[in-house]
């Protein structure tokens, strides 16, 4: 049963992802251009649908490169008991993600960590979120 | 009767409070002009899928080291990496836009851990649809196949119209998974956070709208039928859909009280012109302690600036 469970769920998952993003993410951000950015966050944006973290990238030669990085809905961080204060302006990040498909500075925010490792939205339990209180059956 | 039947099954399975509701002890308590109180936020989050996958067969219900399982697959394989494992691309891992952390399916199974939330027909399974239907269907995938020449190309969940699990029917979905029901003596408001729609329900029997007026989320008419508000929803538009229902549903919703934390959401889907017979699901809610958040979802949506930025791009590219 072990066996066969887990790789019943594992094709449901995989086929079901893709379709549940509230906006097409494939539509905006092109998988062939995976990207790294590290960089100083200037502002977060707490609006809706997506919240934006903005951070300034200094290139090799100085320059200074503004990039967007799309996130959830604050509604969800707000409920895993991130605030405003949980992300100080001039933090260090590192960005995982993909670059918008028309070459602009927007990524979207797939994993994001500090400048020491730590990842910014600490997890648990696998499914990378803290416990959020709601659910008292929650472990 | 089938309905009663299935309501007091659900409700044995939703532990406190159902023990009473089993024995028909349980009772709703009333507003002050003596309805049944349904009022609240509402949780309806769960990993338990909408359909049973095929390969459960006719296993309805998991025991519970199957559900345990279940629960921790489901949650690990959502936070995988989907770059580099098991064969799945950098476009798989785009779609899925970021890591778990963002999302809110909550992490546990319904608590009768059934293997679906549709009720019947009994495989646990949208029906099949009708040839009508699959041609419906082969036109939205071609639109959806080429760049948008504009939004009205896009969902319009993307259009932060109408969400995913916006309704109707409330469904458990990735985030936004409340509903926070209100009550006067003609009117039933229901709130969803997801695009933060209100729908006002009239209870009061006044006539449905013509048949020509056609809406967003159809026109719902309420009426109690015991302890339970029945809502029943028609005049729905065809630029919307809940998977692949037409204008010409037919929806049935029931909402009960079955124990001081708990209300049953029920929906039947009667489309005769797009599914090859009618289907029912039903989905625990959960007193939510916690506010609803404002979801204003037009507010910051850049996201659809860049979906028709990257559309024109894909257009410039295709051109050289």
């Amino acid at each position: 049963m072990r066996t066969k469970l887990a790789v019943v769920i594992a094709l449901v998952v995989a086929v079901a992802a893709p379709v549940i993003a509230h906006h097409a993410f494939s539509a905006e951000f092109d998988a062939k251009r995976p990207l790294t950015l590290e960089g100083k966050v200037t502002k977060m944006e707490w609006i809706n649908p997506h919240a934006w973290i903005h951070i300034d990238v200094t290139k090799e030669d100085g320059a200074v490169e503004k990039w967007m990085v799309e996130g959830g809905t604050p509604n969800t961080l707000l409920r895993r008991g991130f605030t405003k204060n949980s992300l100080a302006i001039g933090s260090e990040i590192k960005v995982d993600g993909y670059q918008a498909k028309d070459g602009s500075m927007r990524a979207n925010g797939r994993d994001l960590t500090f400048k020491d490792g730590r990842k910014l939205f600490l997890g648990s339990s696998g499914t990378g979120a803290p416990k959020d209180g709601r659910d008292k059956t929650e472990r | 009767m089938i309905y009663r039947i299935r309501l007091v099954l659900l409700a044995v399975a939703l532990g406190a409070g159902a023990s009473a509701a089993d024995k028909g002890e349980f009772k709703a308590p009333r507003t002050p002009w003596g309805d049944p109180d349904i009022q609240g936020i509402w949780d309806f989050r769960t990993i338990t899928p909408l359909e049973r996958p095929k390969a459960l067969g006719d296993k309805q219900v998991l025991s519970a080291d199957e559900a345990e399982e279940f629960q921790a697959e489901t949650l690990a394989v959502r936070n995988k990496d989907r770059r580099t494992q098991d064969g799945l691309s950098t476009q798989a891992d785009v779609a899925n836009a970021y890591n778990q952390f963002w999302w809110d399916y909550g992490n546990q199974l319904t608590e009768d851990k059934r293997t679906s939330l549709v009720v019947s027909p009994a495989d646990g399974r949208i029906p099949a649809p009708t040839p009508k239907a699959k041609e419906r269907y082969a036109g939205i995938r071609s639109r959806r196949a080429r760049p948008a020449h504009g939004p009205e190309d896009r969902g319009a969940f993307e259009r932060c119209i109408l969400g995913f699990n916006a309704g109707p029917p409330y469904t458990p979905s990735a985030y936004n998974n409340n509903v926070h029901i209100l009550q006067t003596p003609d009117h039933v408001v229901l709130l969803i956070e997801m695009v933060h729609d209100a729908r006002i329900v009239p209870i009061d029997a006044r006539p449905p709208l013509p048949g020509e007026i056609r809406q967003w989320r159809g026109d719902a008419r309420g009426h109690w039928d015991g302890d339970t508000l029945v809502v029943e929803s028609r005049n729905f538009s065809d630029k919307t859909s809940f998977r692949g229902t037409g204008k010409n549903l037919h929806l049935i919703e029931r909402f009960t009280r079955v124990a001081p934390d708990r209300v049953v959401y029920e929906y039947t889907i009667n489309d005769p012109e797009m599914f090859t017979e009618p289907w029912t699901v039903a989905i625990p809610m959960k007193w939510n302690e916690q506010p609803m958040y404002e979801y204003a979802c037009h507010e910051g949506n850049y996201a659809m600036e860049s979906m028709l930025a990257g559309a024109r791009a894909q257009e410039a590219a295709e051109e050289k």
